[in-house]
C-alpha cells in the first residue's frame, strides 16, 4: 500500500513541475549554448522583453552540430505550422546545407528576415610588406602557396571569401594555400607572423589592430567599419562582399497572419533604442532584411556558396 | 611598486562585503559544477549571462572566478572517490587518487588535492599579478611546429600511464586516436569516419566519452561485482588525514606541478589538460617510490591537481592580457565581458583598472575561500561515501544522463554513452587502462592539426618540424624521456647479474 | 562488441572477441582511409593519413591481443580487496538502466526517463524498495529538468507523449 502510495506521488510529482509554462515563442538555436547563434537568439528575444515589443516570454531550445543542419532538421521535423517557433540562422546553415547535402533544407522553413550582420576583415602582421587590397590580390597572383592565409574552418565564410578573391586575382583556386584555426589561436599566429595573413570577422581582429601588432588592411561589408581605419574591398576595385549573417526563419507551413505578427513584430523592434543598443554592446552590423527581400537574398546565397564550394574543392 | 599598489587598490574592491559574497557563491557554484559530471565551468558560466545582467561587472567577474577556480577544486573530488572525474583536468588524478580511496586513504588524497591546489592556484595567481605581460608574450612566440613538439612530448611521457602491460594501454591509446578522428577535417573539410550520420560530423564530444568511460563503466563494473552482496560498511570511509611523509612527499610536486601548468595554461592551444598529463609523468619519474605508482602514489596526486590549477591561472593570461580566449572557459568570459561592452586587453588595464585588479585580487581570496570550504569538507565528502551504495550509483548514472542529454539532447550521444559505457566496463574487467583514451583523444586530433598546420604555413618542408629551438629542445626531450628509461634500466640491472625487464 | 560477464568458471577465459573487436574497428578505419580523398594539397599530409595510421595501428594490435588471448595471457583484472563472484543479473540490470533512455527519451521525456534508470541502477546494486526509488529518481529528474529550463537550457518537453 505505501509503496503504491509512494509510486503514485513520484507521478504526481513529476507531472506538476512540468505546469509552469505560459505561451512563448519557442525559439530553437542550431548550436550549443554561448557563441555567435545562441547570443544572436538570445539577445534578441531579450531586447524583445525589454523594448516591451514582444513580452509572452521565449523558450529555448540548444541543439548544435553540423553547422546548424542538426538544428535545422530537428525544426523542421518538430514544429510544422506551429505559429510561435522559430529558429535562428545565418550564413554558416546555409553552407552547412550545401556542403552535408541534407535532405532538409532552408526551403523547408518560412524565410522571416535577415537581422544581423558581421563583416569579414583582412589582417595581415604589423610589419608584413602587404599594405593595400592590392597588394594582396597581387601576392596572391604571384604565388597562392606562398601566401598562407589563416582563416575558420574549410568551407566556412573565410575560406569561401578568401576563394571569391581568389577567383577575382585570376589566380587557380583550387591552389589557395588556407589554413584553418579554432578560437584564438589564428590571433596569436597572425601577431606572431606564423602566418602570412588572415580572414576573419573584423570585430575580432579590432584589439590587436589597436595595439599594433597586425594591420586590417580591408573590410569585406558594402560600408567601412567605425573606427577601422580600412577601405571596404568595394572601393579597392574588388567586387567581394561576404558577411557573417544572422535572421531568423519561421516554422514550416507557418501562417501568413502569423508570419505577417513576426515581421511586424520585428520592424517595431528594429526601431528601438534597446535594440540599437544591442547592436552596439554584441559588435553587430545593422542588417535588416525583411519578408519577400530576405527570401531572395537566401536564393542568392545558396548560388554563390555552391559555385564557391565547388570551386574551392570541398562539393564534390 | 606600481603593481603592488594597483593589487591593493584591487583587494579594496575584492574585499568590498558584496564582492566577498559573490566571491563565495562563486565558489560553492563552482565546487558543485565541478563534482557533477559532463557540467563544466564554461557551461555554468554561460548559464549565469543573463543572471548577472543585473549585477555590476566587478562582482560578476569575481563570481566567474569562483567559478572557474572552484571546479577544479570539485573535480578532483569525484576522481578520488568514486573514479568518476568529472572536469577533463582530473584524469589523471582518478589514477592514484581512487587507488589511494581504496587503501583507506581518501581523505589525505582530498588534502593534498586542495593544499595542491591552493599552493599552485596561488602561485599562478601571483605569476599572473607580476608575470602577465611578459607571459603573455610566449603566445606569438609559440607556432604550430612548436606546439606539435609539445604534443609529440607529451605523447612520449604518457607511456608510463599505460597500466600492466604495453599491449593493453596502446590498445586504449589507439581506441582513443580513433576516437579522435570521427568528423569533419577542419583543415579541408572532408568527412571522417561519421558512417553518413550527421550528429557525428562535430566529432564525438569529450564529454560524452568521459561520462561514459568513466561514470558508466564503473557503475556497470560496480554493479555487476558487488550488487547482491548486501552493502556493507564502504571501506572508503574514515581514513587517515595526511601525515608528515604525505607532507614530505607532496610539497614538490605541487611546486613542479605549478611550473609546468602555468605558462601551459597560458599559451593559446596549451589547455589544462596536457599539463598534468606531464605533470604525472614526470612525478613518476622523479618519485623515490615509483613502486607505488598505479597503487596509490601521492605524488601522482599533488602534481596534477596543482598543474591544473595552475593552468586555470595561465589561461587568464592571455585573456586578460591580450584579449585572446584559449580554453572553452575563457572564450565564455570573453563573452561575458564583450557583454558588458568591455574588451579585455591592455587598454581595459588602463580603462577600468578597478575591474581588472579586483578581479586578479579576487582570485587570492577566491582560493582562499575555497581552502577554508574545501578542507572541513574532506570528512563530509569521505562520509558522503557512506550513503547507500545504490543511491550513489544511480545518481550517478542520473547525473551521467544530465551531463550527455543536456548539451545537445541528441540521441546519438546516448548512443554513444551506451556503448562506451560498455566498453569502459570490459576494459575494467579486462583491466584496460582508460586514461590512454582520453589522452588519445585529446592530443591525437591537436598533434594532427599542429602538425597539418606547419606544414601548410611551410608548403610541405618537413624542416620546418624542428626549425625553431622550443621545436628542437621539445623533441629532443621527447626522444631522451623515450630512450633513457630503458638504457638506465639495463645498465642498472647488469652488475647485479639479472636479467633485464623492460616495463611491460 | 558481444559481452560475457558473469564468467564464473575457473578455466582460463580466453576472451578472443576483444581482440577481434578491435582488429574490426582496425578494419574499419582501414576502409574509410580509402573512401576519403587525400587532397593533401601543400601540406603533404593528407586527411586520410592519420586514419590510415589508426587502422594500422588497431589491425596489429587487435592481432596481438588475439594471440593473447589464445595463449590464454589476457586474463582479467586480479579481484583485489572484493571477494564476490560477478554477478550476471545485476549487470544485466544496470546495462538497463544505461540504456532505457535509448528507449523512453523520446516518448516519455527527462524526467521519467531518469526516474527509471534511477530505479533500476538502484535495483542492480541490491536496492528493493522500488517505490522510494521511483520518487528520489522522479525528484532527481525532475529538479536537473526544471533547474536546467530556468536556466534557459531545454532537456526536451516535459513528457512529450502529452505534446
Amino acid at each position: 500500500m505505501l509503496r503504491r502510495l509512494m509510486t503514485t506521488g513520484a507521478l504526481a510529482l513529476v507531472l506538476s513541475t512540468g505546469m509552469a509554462a505560459a505561451e512563448p515563442a519557442k525559439v530553437m538555436i542550431p548550436a550549443n549554448p554561448c557563441g555567435g547563434w545562441d547570443g544572436a537568439g538570445r539577445h534578441t528575444m531579450a531586447a524583445f522583453a525589454q523594448s516591451k515589443v514582444f513580452t509572452d516570454g521565449a523558450s529555448f531550445t540548444n541543439k548544435g552540430g553540423a553547422a546548424g543542419t542538426i538544428g535545422l532538421a530537428e525544426f523542421v521535423r518538430t514544429s510544422k505550422g506551429d505559429d510561435n517557433a522559430l529558429l535562428v540562422t545565418g550564413v554558416i546553415m546555409v553552407g552547412g546545407v550545401i556542403t552535408n547535402q541534407t535532405p532538409v533544407s532552408l526551403k523547408d522553413t518560412t524565410p522571416l528576415l535577415r537581422l544581423t550582420n558581421e563583416y569579414n576583415a583582412i589582417a595581415v602582421p604589423a610589419n608584413s610588406p602587404i599594405k593595400t587590397p592590392q597588394d594582396f590580390i597581387a601576392a596572391m597572383k604571384a604565388d597562392p602557396g606562398a601566401l598562407s592565409v589563416g582563416g575558420g574552418s574549410a568551407g566556412g565564410a573565410d575560406h569561401v571569401m578568401l576563394a571569391l578573391l581568389a577567383k577575382h586575382a585570376g589566380a587557380p583556386v583550387a591552389k589557395i594555400n588556407f589554413v584553418s584555426f579554432s578560437g584564438g589561436e589564428i590571433l596569436a599566429a597572425l601577431g606572431g607572423g606564423k602566418i602570412k595573413a588572415a580572414i576573419s570577422g573584423a570585430s575580432e581582429f579590432r584589439q590587436f589592430a589597436e595595439t599594433g601588432r597586425i594591420r586590417i588592411i580591408a573590410v569585406s561589408g558594402p560600408t567601412r567599419v567605425d573606427g577601422l581605419n580600412a577601405p571596404t574591398l568595394k572601393e579597392s576595385g574588388i567586387p567581394v562582399e561576404i558577411g557573417n549573417w544572422r535572421g531568423f526563419v519561421g516554422a514550416p507551413g507557418m501562417s501568413e497572419a502569423a508570419k505577417k505578427t513576426w515581421l511586424e513584430r520585428f520592424a517595431k523592434l528594429h526601431q528601438t533604442p534597446v535594440w540599437k543598443e544591442t547592436l552596439k554592446t554584441q559588435g553587430w552590423e545593422d542588417a535588416y532584411l525583411p519578408g519577400d527581400q530576405f527570401a531572395a537574398f537566401l536564393k542568392a546565397e545558396d548560388a554563390s556558396w555552391s559555385s564557391a564550394l565547388k570551386e574551392v574543392g570541398i562539393l564534390k | 611598486m606600481d603593481v603592488l599598489s594597483q593589487l591593493i587598490g584591487g583587494f579594496a574592491v575584492a574585499l568590498q562585503p558584496m564582492n566577498l559574497f559573490w566571491a563565495l557563491i562563486g565558489c560553492a557554484l563552482g565546487t558543485a559544477v565541478g563534482v557533477l559530471p559532463g557540467i563544466g565551468p564554461a557551461l555554468t558560466i554561460a548559464l549565469l549571462m543573463p543572471v548577472t545582467a543585473q549585477v555590476a561587472p566587478a562582482s560578476a567577474f569575481i563570481m566567474f572566478a569562483g567559478i572557474l577556480y572552484g571546479a577544479l577544486y570539485g573535480g578532483s573530488t569525484t576522481s578520488i572517490l568514486l573514479n568518476t572525474p568529472g572536469e577533463s583536468g582530473a584524469v589523471m588524478t582518478a589514477l592514484e587518487g581512487n587507488r589511494m580511496a581504496r587503501n583507506g586513504r581518501g581523505a589525505a588524497a582530498l588534502a593534498t588535492a586542495a593544499i595542491g591546489s591552493f599552493v599552485a592556484g596561488t602561485i599562478g595567481t601571483l605569476a599572473l599579478t607580476f608575470l602577465a605581460p611578459a607571459i603573455a608574450e610566449l603566445a606569438f612566440v609559440f607556432g604550430p611546429e612548436d606546439y606539435f613538439a609539445l604534443m609529440v612530448l607529451s605523447f612520449t611521457s604518457v607511456a608510463v600511464v599505460m597500466g600492466r602491460s604495453m599491449v593493453r594501454g596502446f590498445t586504449a591509446l589507439f581506441f582513443g586516436l580513433a576516437l579522435g578522428t570521427i568528423g569533419i577535417d577542419t583543415q579541408t573539410g572532408q568527412t571522417r569516419m561519421v558512417f553518413g550520420t550527421l550528429e557525428l560530423l562535430d566529432g564525438v564530444s569529450f564529454t560524452v566519452v568521459l561520462v561514459s568511460l568513466f561514470a558508466i563503466g564503473e557503475a556497470l563494473y560496480v554493479a555487476s561485482r558487488s550488487g547482491t552482496v548486501p552493502a556493507a560498511i564502504n571501506p572508503l570511509s574514515g581514513g587517515s588525514w595526511m601525515t608528515r611523509q604525505d607532507w614530505a612527499r607532496s610539497w614538490k610536486p605541487w611546486l613542479r606541478g605549478s611550473v609546468i601548468g602555468f605558462p601551459i595554461g597560458a599559451l593559446p592551444a596549451g589547455g589544462t589538460e596536457i599539463p598534468t598529463f606531464l605533470s604525472y609523468a614526470l612525478e613518476r619519474r622523479l618519485s623515490k617510490h615509483p613502486k607505488e605508482f598505479g597503487h596509490g602514489a601521492i605524488e601522482g596526486v599533488a602534481g596534477p591537481e596543482a598543474a591544473n590549477n595552475a593552468a586555470a591561472a595561465g589561461i587568464l593570461v592571455p585573456l586578460l592580457t591580450l584579449g585572446l580566449p584559449s580554453t572553452a572557459t575563457a572564450a565564455v568570459l570573453l563573452a561575458a565581458f564583450q557583454n558588458y561592452g568591455l574588451q579585455p586587453g591592455p587598454m581595459l588595464f588602463a580603462t577600468n583598472p578597478d575591474l581588472l585588479w579586483g578581479l586578479i585580487a579576487s582570485l587570492y581570496i577566491g582560493n582562499l575561500i575555497l581552502l577554508v570550504l574545501n578542507l572541513p569538507l574532506v570528512g563530509i565528502w569521505v562520509r558522503l561515501l557512506l550513503i547507500p551504495r545504490h543511491y550513489i550509483y544511480g545518481g550517478i548514472v542520473v547525473f551521467a544522463l544530465v551531463g550527455v542529454w543536456g548539451l545537445s539532447t541528441s540521441w546519438m550521444d546516448l548512443l554513444l554513452m551506451c556503448g562506451l559505457g560498455l566498453i569502459g566496463y570490459v576494459a575494467r574487467v579486462y583491466d584496460f587502462p582508460i586514461a590512454p583514451v582520453l589522452i588519445g583523444l585529446i592530443l591525437g586530433p591537436q598533434a594532427e592539426i599542429q602538425l597539418r598546420r606547419a606544414l601548410a604555413v611551410s608548403q610541405g618542408d618537413w624542416g620546418v618540424l624542428v626549425s625553431t629551438p622550443i621545436a628542437t629542445t621539445l623533441l629532443s626531450i621527447a626522444f631522451l624521456v623515450l630512450v633513457v628509461p630503458p638504457i638506465l634500466a639495463r645498465l642498472r640491472a647488469r652488475p647485479k647479474a639479472e636479467p633485464a625487464i623492460s616495463a611491460g | 562488441m558481444s559481452v560475457n560477464p558473469g564468467r564464473q568458471d575457473a578455466r582460463k577465459p580466453r576472451p578472443w572477441w576483444l581482440g577481434l573487436g578491435v582488429l574490426a574497428m582496425g578494419a574499419l578505419w582501414l576502409n574509410g582511409a580509402r573512401s576519403i580523398a587525400s587532397t593533401t594539397n601543400y601540406i603533404g599530409v593528407g586527411p586520410a593519413a592519420i586514419i590510415l595510421a589508426v587502422g594500422i595501428g588497431l589491425t596489429v594490435l587487435g592481432v596481438i591481443l588475439i594471440a593473447q588471448a589464445m595463449r590464454g595471457e589476457l586474463v582479467p583484472a586480479p579481484e583485489g580487496e572484493e571477494d564476490t563472484p560477478p554477478s550476471r543479473s545485476a549487470f544485466l540490470l544496470a546495462l538497463a538502466g544505461v540504456s532505457i533512455p535509448l528507449l523512453t527519451i523520446r516518448w516519455l521525456g527527462f524526467p521519467f526517463t531518469a526516474m527509471l534508470a534511477f530505479t533500476l541502477v538502484t535495483h542492480a546494486f541490491g536496492s528493493r524498495r522500488t517505490g522510494l526509488d521511483l520518487m528520489v529518481g522522479a525528484v532527481l529528474g525532475s529538479v536537473a529538468w526544471f533547474g536546467f529550463s530556468r536556466l534557459g537550457i531545454s532537456l526536451g518537453p516535459f513528457l512529450p507523449l502529452i505534446g
